[in-house]
């Protein structure tokens, strides 16, 4: 509506490094997505929490966490689509800067997801800000990822909970506070998991599952790998339609056949 | 001085903001911006010129400060000005036909101030005025008009009195005798208009309303009225700046310029076979092409209220309504605007009553609700001091009288409240509120409590919510369960029966990838011959749900995977109840859950919109209506979906028919370029040769071709989209059909026979005084009054807080018929389509009248009936 306090040229100020085009091309996806990327989220946030805000600006087509590379873990982003560019533009101008769980969120228009892209880039897994950061920040799992390292150096120096560490926040490294093994529920450590203890009961099974599974890719992400990986067989269906057309529902075996072939 | 400065400047005028300095005197504002453009208008005229008019147009409430500014440049630069008035009349008559009413006010209002300042002829305004009046006479004249398009007569008229707190000072001064004479038309034509009376569209449903709303004002009287007042008053406003006094004695020298003539737009005329329904679906076309812009909604008592001249209120609403419409998407500058009007006066509570009242607006609010809800907090940070408070005292009046307010207000502000406190860490006295605990189940109020904290919930998480109403831990038997997947074919101990056994087998099929053919084998084959139906499907669609429980993408992951096998088991309307109502069951315990599910079956068709409807009218939802959102929110969900697909076809029709428009023009262009070529090359060193360049022909030729195949196949894109609206169309049909026919069966067996009401509100009323006056009415007295009554009463209406005297029956009565009439407001575009079938075969006489008189209000209907 209003044209007198924004510059239409400018329709965003991040340039996505991995993005496979010129600026022009860069700007003509953004101005023609109809995907957000979300910022700033709290480890904790689930999908339906999103679900629930992002509906308030239209039907949301499919939401993708931003997932810790090594411990596919919710890392503190995400992505939303919609079915309409309308509705996208009013998430970015609503949803943008409210809060989502206690924080800030950032929505900005996103140029469209790919496969990889739910992978956090920083070196250890998670986000890049998340490697550098030097403050506590209970919601994204305390101190960035170097912090922690570096405290976790010192734990070994330094006799156990005593000395240089009492004057920190007694945060024990632990990849994203509920998601390591028993984090915050049993001892006297971690802000997060202990304040979010509640919160276990609903997703308590999938954490088990991410727990048993440590070591190879979790169950959470192999259902995304795999889903993903039908996405390549030639399915005639729209994915995640608003409302599939009745005429192309359609018989199975012969659906069958064509993902055979 | 850079270009970029006499734009900051004009943006800022009038603005506490660095760019003037210290001063906040609006003389001093206009020097220091006038300076600089008289410099910069020699190389820069256009451009200022363009930008001038984007200002007054986007901050129609700094008008008197641009206004003065034209007047001080007319003095210097007349053919500037000359040039601007002519620009703004092409814009006004621009507005005029294509019905851009926001437009249309601004510009007008520009005029006025133009007038002000000496630059415009007071005459070339009165001009415009006697064209809108006579147009509107016109109109509401039912020989040679067309009174179904009365909105538009309404909203010329409103136009006039709009500008009359800018101008009506100067007006009276130099021109009396026109504006006397205009005054006498407007009053002429208000005496034949009719009154409008939209009971539809108001925000309480109740007796108090209905007295009101006979003796009320409508929109355009009440603004006369407040028109009067300033008259009265010597014209004498105090929210609107005036200027241009400050350089009278200057601007009397100016060359004042003409305005041409304009037209008012030629509204259809009225149809030579009238009908009942071609009146309404008319009338409601109007409505939607004129809106009335705002409903006041009054939630403050009138102590509370800011005290103010008539005319103020309706000023400072113009303002916030434009600030709001304007800067939409702009968050700094419209909480910035919002707060800093060029009032004298404090205006918390207007600006909070504004808010609301588009929040709640109906049918629809200008913008998504969403919105609303971000400027509410917004405000709350800009004025930390004082907005929250307002809001907060907003909402308790509201609360107060939940139980009156509209069935979509109450949806539209639980959505809200629920989303505003999850942004202040969900902070409220719900101490205050404890006492809905007391009340039964159905109570309105208890019910908005309960709501809010469901979507508390969805928002955040259980212990979060449980945490935050901790001043009033009853209320945690209002907080939803916690919400886990309910399965209950899991193994226990080892031990498996029949059912946990097939549901094990199945997980494993489906963690091990097997292909849907195979497990549909597998179902025909080893289950379905040896297990009811019902077992059949309970434990497919357990099985499958509870592996797709995790999360959103866990549940679509699965539905998208073997979607297949649900519908092969589900193939018909009866199957799929069953199949909704498994899912129903599994998640019991979550409705954000349920009501995604099964908005996810529609989308994939593995449940038709029909079944949806079908299964909220079973037995176990209907009885659920009066005390809790889920089966409305199911409800809402499918009958939105359908409408977002028949918008989403229309839209990409309309933008296929522009695409074939420039593909015709393609394909003629490429024509046009063969036969130049072919004529062209015709003779060659003196023979008539054809086709001397076949390459270039040819390339031409086939260039032409290629956008022949262009546009046959955009033609063929439309057909085949036309064909699918054709089919959504009749779905739609099918689902509205379906829709109140339900209705009015459940409505047909509760409703008590013989009731002499004619509408919800009446027989809403003569149930509370039924109840009232009967003491021994067990449903209604079995609680102590004494007990009821809060603490703190913010009772703003006179009438005491006291126990909930509805009965279950009566509320469960007043509820749906609150929801038929919001359905049928809501998409009221869609149901005026198919309003014959509609009312030969559902709203017939035997239909109940409650009913049928709920679906007229809602369709804002003309009542004719006796």
């Amino acid at each position: 509506m209003a044209s007198l306090f924004k510059d239409p040229a400018k329709i965003s100020a991040y340039r996505d490094r991995r993005f496979p085009g010129n600026q022009e091309e860069f700007e003509h996806a953004l101005i023609t997505s109809t995907t957000v990327y979300v910022g700033n989220m709290s480890f904790y946030t689930t999908e339906e929490q999103i679900y629930e805000l992002f509906s308030r600006a239209g039907e949301i087509k499919k939401i993708i966490m931003g997932l810790d590379k090594n411990t596919k873990t919710p890392c503190g982003f995400s992505f939303v689509s919609y079915y309409s560019r309308e509705d996208t533009e009013d998430a970015c101008k609503y949803i943008s800067g409210t809060i989502l769980d206690d924080r800030p969120i950032r929505v900005d228009f996103d140029w469209g997801f790919q496969d990889g892209r739910q992978w956090g880039r920083g070196r250890s897994g998670g986000q890049v800000r998340d490697e550098y950061r030097t403050d506590y920040d209970p919601g994204r799992g305390g101190y960035g990822k170097l912090v922690q390292k570096e405290l976790e150096v010192q734990r070994h120096l330094v006799d156990y909970g005593t000395g240089s560490l009492g004057s920190f926040p007694p945060v024990i490294p632990s990849y994203g506070g509920r998601h390591g093994g028993g984090h915050g529920h049993g001892g006297g450590y971690g802000h997060g998991g202990s304040r979010r203890h509640g919160r276990d009961y609903p997703r308590k099974r999938y954490r088990d599952d991410d727990r048993h599974h440590t070591n190879e890719p979790s169950k959470r992400s192999s259902d995304h790998e795999s889903r993903r990986n039908s996405d390549h067989e030639s399915r005639p269906q729209e994915k995640n339609p608003r409302f599939r057309e009745s005429g192309d529902s359609d018989d199975d075996e012969e659906d069958d056949r064509k993902r055979r072939g | 001085m850079s270009s970029s400065s006499w734009r900051t400047l004009l943006l800022r005028i009038g603005d506490k903001s660095p760019e003037y300095g210290p001063s906040s005197d609006f003389k001093d504002h206009i020097e220091t911006c006038f300076g600089v453009l008289r410099r910069e208008l020699e190389h820069s005229e256009t451009e200022i010129l363009e930008f001038l008019l984007t200002c007054a147009e986007q901050l129609p409430h700094k008008i008197p400060f641009y206004g003065t500014l034209i007047g001080l440049i007319n003095l210097e630069n007349e053919d500037f000005v000359k040039k601007l008035v002519d620009k703004t009349q092409s814009k006004f008559q621009d507005a005029l036909d294509t019905g851009n009413c926001n437009g249309i006010r601004i510009l007008l209002r520009l005029m006025t101030v133009m007038m002000c300042s000496k630059a415009l002829q007071p005459s070339s305004l009165v001009d415009v005025f006697e064209t809108f009046l006579s147009s509107a006479a016109t109109t509401v004249d039912e020989e040679k008009g067309n009174p179904l398009w009365q909105p538009c007569a309404d909203f010329y008229i409103a136009c006039i009195l709009s500008c009359l707190p800018w101008g009506g000072a100067e007006l009276v001064e130099q021109i009396p005798e026109d504006i006397e004479r205009v005054m006498v038309g407007i009053e002429a034509y208000l005496s034949i208009r009719k009154h409008t009376s939209d009971n539809g569209l108001s925000f309480f449903e109740n007796v108090d309303e209905i007295e009101r709303d006979l003796n009320n004002k409508d929109f355009l009287e009440d603004l006369w009225d407040r028109v009067q007042v300033l008259s009265s008053n010597g014209w004498k406003v105090e929210s609107v700046p005036r200027p241009h006094l400050s350089f009278e004695a200057q601007l009397v020298a100016g060359k004042s310029h003409e305005f041409g003539t304009i037209n008012c737009s030629n509204l259809p005329t009225m149809s030579s076979v009238p009908s009942d329904v071609s009146f309404g679906k008319e009338k409601h076309e109007a409505e939607l092409k004129y809106p009335q812009r705002i409903r006041r909604l009054n939630i403050f008592p009138s102590s509370k209220m800011e005290d103010m001249q008539p005319i103020d209120r309706f000023v400072v609403e113009e303002y916030l309504l434009d600030v709001l419409f304007y800067f939409n998407g702009s968050r700094k500058e419209c909480a910035s605007f919002m707060v800093g009007l060029p009032v004298t006066f404090r205006y918390e509570y207007l600006m909070a009553e504004t808010i609301f009242s588009q929040l709640l607006m109906l049918p629809q609010p200008p913008f998504k609700p969403v919105y609303y809800t971000l400027v509410i907090i917004d405000l709350c940070k800009a004025l930390p001091g004082a907005f929250p408070a307002v809001v907060a005292g907003a909402v308790r009046a509201l609360f107060e009288k939940i139980a009156d307010l509209d069935m979509e207000c109450r949806t539209r502000l639980i959505l809200w409240f629920s989303h505003h406190l999850s942004n202040f860490q969900f902070i409220w006295p719900w101490e205050e509120w404890a006492y809905v605990l007391d009340l039964p189940r159905w109570a309105p109020q208890r019910v908005f409590v309960q709501e809010v904290l469901e979507r508390e919930v969805r928002l955040s998480y259980w212990d979060k919510v449980k945490q935050s109403i901790e001043n009033a831990p009853g209320l945690e038997e209002l907080l939803p369960p916690k919400g886990g997947p309910n399965f209950n074919l899991g193994a226990e101990n080892g031990k498996e029966n029949n059912e946990q056994l097939l549901s094990g087998q199945l997980n494993e099929m489906v963690k091990g990838k097997a292909p849907v053919r195979e497990i549909i084998s597998w179902i025909e084959e080893s289950v379905f011959p040896n297990n009811s139906l019902e077992v059949t499907l309970r434990v497919v669609v357990q099985t499958l749900l509870n592996i797709g429980s995790k999360s959103f993408t866990h549940l679509i992951t699965v539905l998208e995977r073997y979607g297949q096998v649900i519908s092969k088991i589900c193939p018909d309307e009866d199957k799929q109840i069953m199949l909704i109502a498994e899912v129903g069951s599994f998640w019991k315990s979550n409705t954000q859950m349920t009501a995604i599910a099964i908005d996810r079956m529609m989308g994939y068709r593995l449940v038709s919109n029909l079944a949806i409807v079908r299964w909220v009218f079973s037995e176990e939802n209907v009885e659920q209506f009066h005390m809790s959102d889920r089966p409305w929110e199911v409800l809402r969900n499918a009958v939105s979906k359908t409408y977002n697909r028949i918008s989403d076809l229309r839209k990409e029709i309309l933008s296929l028919k522009r695409n074939i428009s420039s593909a015709e023009v393609a394909v003629n262009e490429a024509k046009a370029e063969v036969d130049a070529a072919a004529s062209k090359l015709a003779l060659v060193d003196g023979e008539p040769v054809i086709g001397e360049n076949p390459a270039m022909l040819n390339r031409l030729k086939s260039h032409a071709e290629k956008a022949q195949e262009e546009l046959v196949s955009i033609q063929e894109s439309v057909e085949a989209k036309e064909a699918l609206l054709g089919r959504a169309t009749d779905e739609n049909e099918a689902l509205f059909l379906l829709l109140f026919k339900s209705f009015s069966n459940v409505l047909t067996d509760r409703l008590p026979k013989g009731s002499g009401a004619r509408s919800l509100r009446e027989w809403k009323s003569a149930q509370v005084e039924d109840m009232a006056v009967d003491p021994e009415e067990p449903s209604t007295m079995e609680l102590d009054n004494e007990n009821q009554i809060p603490q703190n009463s913010q009772s703003n209406g006179g009438k005491k807080n006291v126990a909930y005297n509805v009965g279950e029956k009566e509320q469960w009565c007043i509820t749906t018929l609150s929801y038929v009439k919001a359905f049928s407001r809501q998409y009221a575009s869609e149901i005026w389509a198919h309003i014959e079938k509609l009312d030969a075969e559902v709203l017939t006489e035997d239909a109940p009248p409650l009913f049928r008189s709920a679906v007229g209000f809602g369709l804002r209907r003309p009542v004719n009936e006796a």
